[in-house]
């Protein structure tokens, strides 16, 4: 065979086996573990709710789809029946607060209502609440 | 505009509080698609919900970007494919019990209702009917239904390539756990 033949093969070879590699890897791959992935931005409870209450538009370019750390009280505490847990933050507002889900399983009674909590999660936007999915817990204060 | 109408609908909360309005901002909305090549299932647990027990309406909101999916390349292609999520974020139902006089929301019990409504994903709004259960509970009510719907009929373009792993018709699961709106 002649050698550039040889490296033509090689190149196709090559590419096939990358490209097959990197749609797995696309197929595969998973939602952002927000208790390791570095925070976009680090709020308080009462500070995001504001933002997005004074200016949707203008909150929902900065947050939606980032990473967000958000401090603030645990106003309640909701399990649903599909192993998820919703925790609601106490903000400025009666009627609006932060409703952050934890899809995995977790321990629910790391959490109460009143506590201090940090926690980390992708915004999904405002309803009546700022919402965030695919939370996970920095500090829970007992 | 949607914002306008939220707002509206806390003012009436607000303003009409009294034992005829049921409310919750953790309900659940989930759908299920299966075909022989794959099953797909994405959960939104961050539904809101209010349910007037005097005149048997119900309005639920969801943002879409709040459905979850196993697979985050799905929940991607559900969003920026699909749903265009970032143009078109929310997805609502305006629905009415047409048949309220057979549910006793004094007695604890399990009631069959039929809701007809207005259901808007992807700004295409389409009426349904469908059949639920009202559950009187100490201290609330449960709803729940099943229904399906068919993405084409809310302009959802789904490539040929893609078609064949998305069942024509997905199941979607409504289950609320409603509270009275305090005051």
């Amino acid at each position: 065979m002649k050698s550039y033949v040889k490296i033509a093969l090689f190149v196709v070879v090559f590419f096939a086996i990358a490209g097959i590699l990197a749609a797995l890897i696309m197929f595969n791959k998973k939602h952002p573990d927000t208790s390791k992935a570095k925070p976009d931005f680090v709020v308080t409870a009462v500070t995001l709710q504001k933002e997005f209450e004074d200016n949707e538009k203008t909150a929902s370019a900065r947050y939606i789809n980032k990473i967000l750390e958000v401090s603030g009280t645990i106003s309640s505490i909701s399990e649903s029946d599909n192993n998820s847990l919703n925790i609601s933050l106490k903000t400025g507002s009666d009627i609006s607060s932060i409703i952050c889900t934890f899809l995995s399983p977790v321990d629910k009674s790391k959490f109460k209502q009143g506590d201090d909590i940090s926690l980390r999660g992708e915004c999904s936007g405002f309803l009546m609440d700022v919402l965030l999915k695919n939370c996970s817990a920095v500090t829970a204060s007992k | 505009m949607k914002r306008l109408f939220l707002f509206s609908l806390l003012l009436t909360l607000v303003l009409g509080a009294n034992a005829q309005k049921f409310m919750t901002k953790n309900g659940y909305i989930g759908f299920f698609s299966h075909t022989p090549m794959e099953d797909i299932k994405a959960d939104n647990n961050q539904v809101v919900g209010v349910l007037d027990i005097s005149s048997g309406e119900m309005v639920y909101q969801a943002l879409i970007k709040s459905f979850h999916f196993d697979r985050a390349l799905m929940e991607e292609h559900f969003n920026e494919n699909y749903m265009e999520s970032d143009k078109i974020p929310k997805s609502i139902f305006k629905g009415k019990i047409t048949n309220l006089a057979s549910v006793d929301f004094t007695k604890p019990g399990t009631y069959d209702v039929t809701v007809d409504g207005d259901l808007t994903i992807h700004d295409v709004t389409n009426k349904i009917s469908t059949k639920g259960t009202i559950e009187v509970v100490s201290g609330g009510i449960n709803a729940s239904s099943k229904f399906n719907i068919v993405p084409e009929d809310y302009k959802i373009a789904i490539p040929g390539v893609v078609r064949e792993k998305i069942d024509k018709n997905l199941g979607v699961t409504v289950t609320m756990k409603f509270t009275p709106v305090a005051k």
